[in-house]
C-alpha cells in the first residue's frame, strides 16, 4: 500500500500561481535594468551589405546598440543560430541587432531606426523547392541542402522479400504543417553580470537552464562555472524554451557584460511567433505491402523533415521518427529513411511529441486506409497487426512478461468495447444523410519512453533533511507545469516515509546541482524519479544506522512509514521521525545524498537502429468522434476518448489533466492549426491569426489510465506528458474522413480543406 | 505604441468641439478594441495627435423604443445588445450577432458604433443593421444628419464620414409582429473567431406563407456591405420551397462573383455563402412567431 | 504628450496618478503599479491573460487605455482575496481541481470566473466555457478549470 504514489495530491506549487503571485521572467524588474529589443531581418535569405546604428544610438534613452562584432565569444550557437546575426540571414526570425534602452518603449522606437542594407538572395520556401536540383544552397556546410547528421534508417528484416510476400502494394504519401507552441507566456530573459564572482546569471522562460547555460558561456567565451541559469516560473514550454531560450540568453548576458547593468528581454507575442522554433512539417512516402488475411509483410518509408533556416533538432527528432514511423505493429520487414532539409522558414525544433504526432498521423491515416482497402473495419485490421507479447519491437526488442510490456492489444479491446466503435461506426454511416456527418475515428501508438539512443539519459538528485526533518529537494529537471515538483515529492516523500509538506523543491540553479540534462522526453518523472529513489534509498540507510542503534536492532530491519520508523520483527517498538533526526544530527551523520542515474548507453546499431532503442515503453490508443458540415467544412471534435500504459500512476488528477491538455493541443494541429508563411513572410503573426483551440471547441474527454507491470521507472511509473498529444490528431483525421468519406493526407483539417479536399492561398491551390 | 494626447470630455457637446477644433488629428475611442491594436503597431491615422474617449459617455449608451423604431446609442457594447431583452424578443438576430462577437471581454467593451465604422467586411453586427435597413445619425457642431447604413461605406476598412462628424445613434423600424429574423456565422473557431462568412435574414410573410419581405445581408462577401437585391427577389411574392431558397442563395453567389470578380478564395466563399443563405432563410422561415 | 491626472480603485484602493496618456491599462498595472499578476500574452485582446476586471466586467486590460479607466472599479487577481488573504473559493477550487498547470493564464481565467459566477452564481456547463471563452489556455485542454468553477459555484452557494 502506497501512502503517496497512486494518489490524487493537489499540485504543490499552485498557491503562488492562483493568487498571482508566481513571478515569471516577464516579472523580475531590477534597479538600473536596461531593455533589449532585436532588430529582425526583412528578408527570408539575403546577404547583409552593411548595418548602420547610428541613428539608432544617438535616440535619447538608447544606452546602446549591439551587433556580430560585440559578441566576445562564439557568435555562432549549437545548430548554427546566432547571437546575432552579421553576414547573412536565412530567415526572417534572424536576429541582426540588439537595441538596449532605458525602457522598453524607448528600445521599441529605436529599433525601428537600424538601417541594415541586404543583398537579396533566391530563397527555397518547402521541401520540394530544397531539393530542387539547382535549388540555392542556404548553408555552405549542407550542400543539396540536406541537414548534417539528420539521415537516420531502420532496417528489419528483408524489405523486398516483404513486398514479394504481399497480395497486395500501397503507396500513399502524406504531410503535416509547422506548429506553433503557443504557449501563453512570451519568451522573457534577464540577465545579470556580477563583476566580483566574474559571473552571470540568467532568469527567464528556461526549459533547459544546461543547455542554456552551454549557450551562454559559449557566446562569452567563457566556462560553464562562470555561467549561472537559474529559470522563473514558466509560463508554458511543451519544448519550446530551449533554442530560443539559449539564444536571448545569450544576447542579454553579452549585453549585461558589455554594460554591466541588468538587461531584460521580452518579446512580444508577434516576435515570439516569429523567431522561436515549431513543430516540424513532415511528408512520409510509405510502400507497404499487406496480405490478403489483413497482415503487413513489410513497408518502406522516406520520411523528409522541413527543418527551416537553421537546425538544432532534426537530427534528434528524425531518430525518433525513424523508430517510430513504421508504428505499434509486428511487421517483419522494415525500412524506414529519415531526412531533413533547410528551407528559408521559420525553423522546426523541439515540441511535445517531438516528430511522433507527425509520424502518427502518417501511420494511422495508412492503417485506416488498408483497413478500407482490404475490407476490414479499423479495429479489426488493428488487432490484427498490433504488436503483442512475444513479438519484437520494430527494433527487435522482446516484448512480454518480464520484458517491456506489450498491453496493446487489450487496449484495443478495451477503447473499442468502451467507445462502441464498431457499433457507433455502422450507426453514423447509416444515418449520415444531411449535410452533418459524423464520423468516428482510431488511432495508437507505441512511444520510447525518455531518450534512449538520441543521446545518453542521464540525470541527478540531490536530498537533504535538515535538522529540523524538513526536505530539500533539487534536481536539474525543471517545472513547466506539468507537475515534475509534485510528482518529485511524491516519490520521496514516499520513498522516505514522510510528510510531503515536508518538502520544499526550489527551481533549477545550474550552481547548485550536475548537469542533469534538459527536462525533455517525458523524462522528469521516469529517469528523475530514480536518482530521487537512489538520494532517498542512501538517506535511509543512514536514517537506519542510527535508529538502529537507539532501537538495538540491526539496520536491516527497519522501515519507515508516516514518519515512525520501526523494526518489521517488532512494529511495537518504533521511533519519531523527527527524534532520529535530531539524533543524526547530534552525532554528525550526513542526511544528504546526492545521486545519479543513467540506463547507460544503449546498446543499439546505429546503421540500422536495431537494439536497445529505448529502455522501455508506453502504449496508447485514443478514439475521436466529430461533427463534420460537408456544406462549410467546418468540424467539432465531439468526444474523444484517450487511453495511455503510464506504468504506474504516480498522480492520477494529475495525469488526466495532462492527457485533457494534450487532446485539445492535438486537436489544435488536426483541424485548425498551422504557421502560414507566405515566400518565407510569417502570415500567422498573432494569436489573432494563429488559432488554437478556446473552451468552447474542446470535446468531452475521457481519459482511461492503463497500469503495466514495468519494472523500469520509479514505483513503475513512466511518461505521460507527450504520449497524450501524440495520438489524437490522426485519430481526428480518421473520423474526419469517416464522416466524409474523403481521405485528405495533408494536415490540418480546415475548413477549406474539408470542403474542397484541397488548401486555398493567394498563391492558388496547394494540397 | 503611437504617441498621442488623451481627451476625456464630459459630454458629446464637448466631443464635438473637439471635433471641429482638431478635426482629422483626432481619432475617438470607444471599446478601443480596434484602435488600440492599430495605435500598438504605430498604424492609425497618419496625423493622430488627440485620442478622444467616448467609452464613459452615457447619453451615448441606451437601448430604446418607441412604437416605430428601436434606437440604440453607438457607444452600447456588443454585451448590452446580446443582453438587451427588448433586442431578444424583437430582433434576435442582432443579439445573436452581437454575442458572437469575439469573447467575452471584447464584447464588453466593443460597442455597435466602432463595430460599424471600423468597416470590417467582417463585422458581426453590420450585416444584421444592413437588413434591417439601419439609420445612422451623426452629430457635428454644424448640427446632425442621418444617413443609410448602407451608405457610409466605400471599400473594406473606408467609409465616407467626415471627421467632424460622431456617430450617435443608429436606428430601424420594428418589424411587423409576424417578421422573423436569423443570424448564421462561420467562424473557423466556435470563439475568438472572425467571421469567415456570416449572413443576416429577415423575412415576413403573410396568412397564405407568401413572403411578403425578405432581407438578405451577407458578410465578407461583397466590397462593402450590402442586400442582395437578386437573391431577396427569387423569393418575395412566393411560397417558399426548397428549390427557390437555394436558387435565392446561388444568385448570393452570383452577385458576389459579379461585383468583386472570381478570386482565389472563391471557390471555397461561392459553395460556402449559398449553405449560409440557404441556412439562414431556412432558420428564419422556423423561427418566425 | 501631455500626461494625464487619473482617480481610480484598485482592488479596493483609491488611487490618484499622473500617467502617460498613450499607457495601457495594462501597463499600468504592471509597470506603474507592480500589480504583476496581471500577464500580457498577446497585446491584441485575444489570449485574456491579462483579463482584469472594471466596473463588474471583465476586460482585456491590454485593450483598454489607462484613461479610460478614469473613475473605474478594478479587480486584479491581488484583489480577491479575503481580509485575512483567505484563499477566495475560486482560488482554492482551481488548486483542489489541479485547474492550474503553467499558471500563466490562471489569474485572467480566475477573473474570467469571478465575473462570471458574480452574474450567474450556478451556470450550466455551456455557460462557464463561453464565460471563459476569452481566456486561452495551452496547458489543460479546460477540462478541470471548467471542474473548479463548478466546484466554486457549488461552494459558494
Amino acid at each position: 500500500m502506497y501512502r503517496y504514489i497512486r494518489q490524487t495530491i493537489p499540485k504543490i506549487d499552485l498557491k503562488a500561481k492562483v493568487t498571482g503571485k508566481a513571478r515569471y521572467g516577464g516579472d523580475i524588474k531590477l534597479h538600473g535594468m536596461v531593455y533589449g529589443k532585436t532588430v529582425y531581418s526583412k528578408y527570408p535569405h539575403a546577404k547583409i551589405l552593411n548595418i548602420d546604428t547610428s541613428k539608432a544610438d544617438n535616440f535619447p534613452g538608447v544606452v546602446a546598440v549591439l551587433t556580430m562584432k560585440d559578441v566576445m565569444g562564439n557568435n555562432e550557437l549549437f545548430g548554427g543560430f546566432h547571437v546575432l546575426t552579421g553576414d547573412k540571414v536565412r530567415f526572417i526570425g534572424d536576429g541582426i541587432a540588439l537595441v538596449l534602452a532605458k525602457d522598453l518603449k524607448t528600445a521599441e522606437k529605436a529599433q525601428k531606426l537600424v538601417e541594415v542594407e541586404y543583398e537579396v538572395l533566391p530563397s527555397v520556401f518547402n521541401i520540394d523547392e530544397a531539393l530542387a536540383e539547382d535549388a540555392p544552397i542556404i548553408h555552405d556546410f549542407a550542400p543539396g541542402n540536406i541537414i548534417p547528421d539528420s539521415t537516420h534508417h531502420l532496417i528489419k528484416g528483408d524489405l523486398e522479400k516483404g513486398l514479394a510476400e504481399a497480395d497486395f502494394i500501397f503507396e500513399r504519401t502524406y504531410q503535416t504543417q509547422f506548429i506553433e507552441h503557443a504557449y501563453i507566456e512570451p519568451e522573457a530573459v534577464v540577465a545579470i553580470a556580477d563583476a566580483y564572482e566574474e559571473m552571470v546569471t540568467v532568469y527567464g522562460s528556461i526549459q533547459n537552464p544546461f543547455s542554456v547555460r552551454g549557450a551562454v558561456a559559449d557566446a562569452l567565451g567563457w566556462s560553464l562555472n562562470q555561467v549561472r541559469i537559474i529559470p522563473s516560473v514558466i509560463g508554458g514550454t511543451f519544448g519550446g524554451k530551449d533554442e530560443i531560450a539559449s539564444t536571448l540568453s545569450a544576447r542579454a548576458a553579452v549585453a549585461a557584460v558589455k554594460l554591466g547593468r541588468p538587461v531584460k528581454i521580452i518579446l512580444s507575442r508577434e516576435e515570439s511567433i516569429l523567431e522561436s522554433p515549431k513543430r516540424h512539417p513532415y511528408r512520409f512516402y510509405y510502400k507497404v505491402g499487406v496480405k490478403k488475411d489483413g497482415t503487413i509483410t513489410a513497408m518502406k518509408s522516406t520520411v523528409i523533415a522541413q527543418g527551416g533556416g537553421y537546425n538544432n533538432k532534426a537530427q534528434f527528432t528524425n531518430w525518433r521518427a525513424a523508430i517510430h514511423t513504421s508504428g505499434a505493429y509486428r511487421i517483419p520487414n522494415i525500412y524506414t529513411e529519415v531526412f531533413g532539409v533547410f528551407t528559408n522558414t521559420i525553423h522546426g525544433g523541439a515540441m511535445r511529441g517531438f516528430s511522433s504526432p507527425q509520424t502518427i498521423f502518417g501511420q494511422e491515416s495508412l492503417m485506416d486506409e488498408l483497413a478500407e482497402e482490404l475490407g476490414f473495419n479499423p479495429v479489426e485490421f488493428r488487432q490484427i497487426n498490433a504488436l503483442r507479447p512475444g513479438d519484437t519491437t520494430p527494433t527487435s526488442q522482446p516484448l512480454g512478461p518480464g520484458k517491456i510490456p506489450a498491453p496493446l492489444p487489450e487496449m484495443i479491446k478495451k477503447v473499442a468495447e468502451q467507445t462502441e466503435f464498431v457499433k457507433r461506426k455502422e450507426e453514423f454511416s447509416r444515418i449520415n444523410e444531411g449535410p452533418i456527418k459524423h464520423g468516428i475515428g482510431m488511432a495508437l501508438a507505441m512511444r520510447g519512453a525518455g531518450l534512449g539512443g538520441e543521446g545518453l539519459d542521464a540525470t541527478g538528485a540531490n536530498v537533504m533533511i535538515q535538522r529540523d526533518g524538513s526536505v530539500v529537494v533539487r534536481t536539474g529537471l525543471t517545472e513547466n507545469g506539468q507537475g515534475l515538483k509534485t510528482a518529485h515529492s511524491q516519490i520521496v516523500a514516499e520513498a522516505l516515509g514522510i510528510s510531503l509538506e515536508r518538502i520544499i523543491y526550489p527551481n533549477v540553479d545550474t550552481m547548485t546541482v550536475p548537469d542533469g540534462g534538459p527536462t525533455v522526453a517525458s523524462r522528469g518523472t521516469m529517469i528523475g524519479g530514480r536518482a530521487l529513489l537512489k538520494a532517498c534509498e542512501e538517506i535511509k540507510q543512514n536514517l537506519f544506522k542510527v535508529a538502529g542503534e537507539m532501537l538495538d536492532c540491526s539496520s536491516v530491519e527497519l522501515e519507515i512509514r508516516d514518519e515512525k520508523i520501526f523494526s518489521i520483527n517488532n512494529p511495537e517498538q518504533s521511533l519519531d521521525y523527527l527524534k532520529v533526526v535530531d539524533q543524526a544530527v547530534s552525532i554528525g551523520v550526513m542526511l544528504a545524498s546526492l545521486q545519479w542515474f543513467s540506463p547507460g548507453v544503449a546498446n543499439l546499431d546505429h546503421h540500422t537502429n536495431q537494439g536497445e532503442a529505448f529502455p522501455t515503453y508506453v502504449w496508447g490508443v485514443v478514439v475521436a468522434e466529430v461533427e463534420v458540415d460537408t456544406e462549410t467544412g467546418k468540424v467539432e471534435v465531439t468526444k474523444v476518448v484517450s487511453a495511455h500504459d503510464v506504468g504506474t500512476a504516480v498522480n492520477p488528477e494529475a495525469i488526466k489533466g495532462q492527457v485533457y491538455g494534450g487532446i485539445v493541443m492535438a486537436q489544435g494541429m488536426g483541424v485548425l492549426e498551422e504557421v502560414e508563411e507566405e515566400d518565407g513572410i510569417l502570415k500567422s503573426k498573432n494569436l489573432d491569426e494563429y488559432l488554437i483551440p478556446t473552451s468552447m471547441d474542446m470535446p468531452e474527454m475521457e481519459v482511461i489510465i492503463v497500469e503495466t507491470d514495468d519494472a523500469f521507472g520509479p514505483y513503475g511509473a513512466k511518461s505521460i506528458g507527450e504520449p497524450a498529444t501524440e495520438i489524437p490528431a490522426a485519430a481526428i483525421a480518421n473520423a474526419i474522413t469517416h464522416a466524409t468519406g474523403q481521405r485528405i493526407r495533408y494536415l490540418p483539417y480546415n475548413l477549406e480543406r474539408v470542403l474542397l479536399g484541397h488548401k486555398l492561398t493567394k498563391k492558388g491551390v496547394r494540397p | 505604441m503611437r504617441e498621442f494626447e488623451f481627451l476625456h470630455p464630459e459630454s458629446v457637446t464637448e466631443v464635438l468641439d473637439l471635433l471641429e477644433t482638431y478635426g482629422d488629428r483626432v481619432k475617438i475611442i470607444a471599446g478601443g478594441t480596434d484602435l488600440i491594436i492599430e495605435l500598438r503597431e504605430d498604424e492609425g491615422p497618419e496625423n493622430l495627435e488627440f485620442v478622444v474617449n467616448i467609452a464613459h459617455l452615457e447619453e451615448l449608451n441606451y437601448i430604446r423604443q418607441d412604437a416605430e423604431k428601436i434606437y440604440i446609442g453607438s457607444g452600447t457594447t456588443h454585451s448590452q445588445l446580446a443582453q438587451s431583452s427588448l433586442i431578444k424578443e424583437k430582433i434576435p438576430a442582432l443579439a445573436i450577432a452581437a454575442n458572437s462577437v469575439g469573447s467575452p471581454q471584447i464584447r464588453n467593451r466593443g460597442t455597435v458604433g466602432g463595430n460599424i465604422l471600423n468597416a470590417s467586411p467582417a463585422a458581426d453586427t453590420v450585416p444584421v443593421l444592413i437588413a434591417l435597413d439601419a439609420q445612422l445619425r451623426f452629430k457635428s457642431t454644424a448640427g446632425e444628419r442621418t444617413v443609410p447604413l448602407h451608405d457610409i461605406y466605400i471599400k473594406p476598412y473606408k467609409t465616407n464620414i467626415s471627421s467632424q462628424e460622431l456617430l450617435v445613434e443608429v436606428a430601424f423600424n420594428k418589424l411587423s409582429r409576424s417578421a422573423s429574423s436569423s443570424f448564421i456565422k462561420l467562424g473557423r473557431r466556435n470563439a475568438l473567431a472572425i467571421s469567415r462568412m456570416n449572413v443576416a435574414v429577415i423575412l415576413d410573410q403573410d396568412s397564405d406563407g407568401v413572403i411578403t419581405d425578405l432581407r438578405i445581408a451577407p458578410g465578407s462577401t461583397t466590397p462593402v456591405p450590402s442586400r442582395i437585391k437578386i437573391a431577396e427577389e427569387v423569393l418575395l411574392g412566393q411560397k417558399p420551397t426548397p428549390e427557390l431558397i437555394k436558387i435565392s442563395g446561388e444568385k448570393v453567389s452570383e452577385e458576389m462573383i459579379n461585383l468583386s470578380g472570381y478570386r482565389w478564395s472563391t471557390d471555397y466563399k461561392k459553395p460556402v455563402i449559398e449553405t449560409l443563405t440557404r441556412r439562414a432563410i431556412q432558420e428564419a422561415l422556423e423561427g418566425r412567431g | 504628450m501631455k500626461t494625464i491626472q487619473l482617480n481610480l480603485i484598485i482592488n479596493n484602493q483609491q488611487y490618484e496618478l499622473q500617467v502617460d496618456p498613450n499607457l495601457r491599462l495594462l501597463d499600468l498595472l504592471r509597470e506603474e503599479l507592480d500589480l504583476l499578476g496581471t500577464k500580457e500574452g498577446c497585446g491584441v485582446g485575444e489570449c485574456g491573460a491579462c483579463t482584469v476586471i472594471m466596473n463588474g466586467q471583465t476586460v482585456n486590460s491590454c485593450l483598454v487605455l489607462a484613461g479610460q479607466a478614469q473613475d473605474a472599479v478594478i479587480f486584479t487577481i491581488e484583489g480577491i482575496q479575503g481580509e485575512g488573504e483567505e484563499l477566495h473559493p475560486i482560488q482554492a477550487a482551481f488548486i483542489e481541481k489541479g485547474a492550474v498547470q503553467c499558471g500563466f493564464c490562471t489569474p485572467g481565467m480566475i477573473l474570467s470566473a469571478k465575473a462570471l459566477l458574480d452574474h450567474n452564481p450556478q451556470p450550466t456547463v455551456e455557460e462557464i466555457k463561453e464565460g471563459i471563452s476569452g481566456n486561452l489556455c495551452r496547458c489543460t485542454g479546460y477540462q478541470q478549470i471548467i471542474e473548479a468553477i463548478q466546484l466554486a459555484a457549488e461552494k459558494m452557494k
